[in-house]
């Protein structure tokens, strides 16, 4: 279905601006102008709001990247003028998102705090956002490794930021990003109020439930039904921290003693979850960071220190089983200041096995400023594969899980989601305007 | 993660939602002051459970009804007592912080075991049984 240039800018779905939204171009490649039109001549790719009220022909669309160094705007504008001399009516509506692919990836805007925040959807190929979902107070952002599942746990208070406050689960079609499920947390169970940690909320690998942390008054992890729909119950666990599932009754989490718990549990009854600890892997003076990568898919848990240490495990089995640790950074790295910094500040691909770190030239405890490279690692060996200087700084890192990946740099301070090519480091394209703090990537293992 | 790293960033978090908190006081207890007092001005009579080193170091007092149960604070890391809803009263009730060498009491009413915990610090736990 056409949404022409007028049409589409009279409407108030957000799909229709937000797609407009000029992104930086493709170098000149590929197929030809879709139209001969003066938009060719509009202002630079960077100069976003020019475009606002453009929409693109078919935002359903997933064909090539941006044709012949048009920006989409450009190529919007173009089709749209070509459109109304041709005489074709507008009939505006209400856009899809393309279905769900590898490429997708939803940005994640905690808005440094603020009590409303937004997630975009962007489709990483064209360089475009697709679409956008609100929410409350630093939500948790989960999505399945199918892509049938995107999800948010969030907070929202009676008046803005006071008043009585509601948690809730809300469930999106990826393709309408229409609610199709909203299921209230009682008080009792009230989440983790804290800055974005991905692993704090988690799907089992069924689908069909969402865990999620409560820190006070003791740790605790929420069982959410949603195939029921309905809030189930908490889990109390010990002193630990972080959600890993491994099964639909299994999950991990890391504890204050360095050790790993694995927790079993029965959502439908009130049994007491079934606690045991693996041997503490990492001494006391040894951090980790509050955002290491974890494949469920493979089990595989990757988790670098503060001086880029890496520690793995391998879950799949439901046991926590200790891979090799690895060294992130070489030794004359290290003696030069090396060290990993920055918020999503590591990537596991599953397909290559490999680690994709940030890290950068650092004084020690600057562990959250951006960083300016990325090093991949064998996850295997150990072995250093490439150093990727990414031209911007950089706090969160992620990298498609196809054959062919792209390599995502989020940066909080230019609110922008660099594409690069993962193998090369090369920079492909970018997505700017992305809220007002962006911190968190989040995607689907589809292969 | 690191402990001070965790500890600021729940901090922060506890923070936030303070606001909320309600200081509902029950019949099983009274708080002899809602601001805590030098450690010096501890009642003469009351059990001390000291706090070092982010621990209660007496995990498990046992006292008789009425008696006071005198909390002291020996570090710089401020910490409080805690008690889950229901516990103490309906709602939960969230001690205020003592600062190095500050003191809070509690009186306790009833017989019963009352756990407790420092609000920022939840793996800082321990009991109060009254018998």
């Amino acid at each position: 279905m056409r949404a022409s240039f007028v049409g589409a800018g009279l409407t108030c779905s957000l799909l229709a601006l937000s797609a407009a939204w000029a992104q930086t171009p493709t170098p000149a490649e590929g197929q030809p102008p879709a139209a001969e039109a003066p938009a060719a001549t509009t202002p630079a790719a960077d100069a976003a709001p020019a475009a606002t009220g453009a929409a693109p022909a078919d935002a359903s669309a997933t064909s090539a990247a941006p044709a012949g160094g048009q920006t989409h705007g450009q190529r919007a504008a173009a089709e749209a003028a070509a459109a109304l001399a041709a005489g074709e009516d507008d009939e505006p509506v209400i856009l899809d998102a393309p279905a769900p692919n590898s490429r997708r990836v939803y940005v994640n805007d905690s808005a440094h705090f603020a009590s409303l925040t937004q997630q975009f959807a962007i489709d990483t190929e064209e360089g475009r956002v697709i679409g956008m979902t609100d929410s409350g107070f630093l939500p948790n952002p989960v999505v399945s490794d199918d892509g049938s599942v995107y999800a948010q746990v969030s907070t929202t208070y009676s008046r803005i930021s006071r008043g009585e406050r509601e948690d809730y689960v809300e469930v999106f079609d990826p393709v309408t990003f229409n609610p199709v499920a909203d299921i209230t947390i009682p008080p009792e169970g009230h989440r983790f109020l804290v800055g974005t940690y991905p692993w704090m909320s988690a799907l089992t690998p069924d689908n069909k439930t969402l865990l999620y942390y409560q820190f006070s008054p003791a740790p605790a992890v929420g069982v959410v039904d949603l195939e029921g729909k309905a809030f189930r119950r908490m889990l109390e666990v010990p002193d630990c921290y972080h959600i890993f599932p491994t099964a639909a009754d299994n999950f991990f989490m890391h504890c204050r003693d360095g050790s790993l718990a694995r927790v079993q549990f029965d959502a439908a009854s009130d049994a007491e979850p079934q606690v045991t600890h693996s041997e503490v892997f990492h001494p006391e003076d040894e951090y980790v960071v509050n955002h290491p990568a974890y494949s469920q898919k493979s089990g595989r848990l990757v988790w670098p220190t503060y001086e880029g240490k890496i520690y793995q495990f391998d879950l799949s089995s439901g046991e926590a089983k200790a891979l090799n640790t690895i060294e992130g950074l070489t030794e004359e790295e290290r003696a030069d200041n090396w060290r990993p910094g920055g918020w999503q500040l590591v990537a596991y691909h599953r397909p290559s096995n490999r680690i994709y770190m940030l890290v950068d030239q650092r004084a020690e405890w600057t562990h959250k400023t951006p960083s300016r490279h990325v090093v991949v690692i064998n996850a295997d060996t150990g072995e250093r594969i490439a150093r990727h200087e990414l031209g911007h700084g950089i706090d969160s890192v992620a990298v498609s899980q196809d054959d062919d990946p792209l390599l995502y740099g989020l940066s909080t301070g230019a609110k922008t989601l660099y594409i690069y090519d993962a193998e090369t480091g090369e920079e492909l394209r970018s997505v700017n305007q992305l809220g007002h703090g962006p911190t968190v990537i989040s995607l689907s293992d589809m292969g | 993660m690191t402990f001070a790293a965790k500890t600021r960033t729940l901090l922060t978090a506890l923070a936030l939602t303070a606001l909320g908190t309600q200081m509902a006081l029950a019949d099983k207890i009274s708080i002899l002051t809602e601001t805590p007092a030098p450690a010096a001005e501890a009642p003469a009579d009351a059990v001390i459970v000291n706090i070092a080193k982010m621990k209660y170091e007496t995990p498990e007092v046992t006292i008789k009804p009425g008696q006071t149960v005198t909390w002291i604070n020996t570090e710089a890391m401020p910490h409080n007592v805690a008690f889950k809803a229901g516990v103490v009263g309906d709602a939960k009730m969230d001690g205020a912080m003592m600062k190095k060498d500050q003191s809070y009491s509690i009186t306790f009413n009833e017989a019963g075991t009352y756990a407790y915990h420092c609000t920022p610090h939840p793996f800082m736990k321990a009991k109060v049984i009254v018998e």
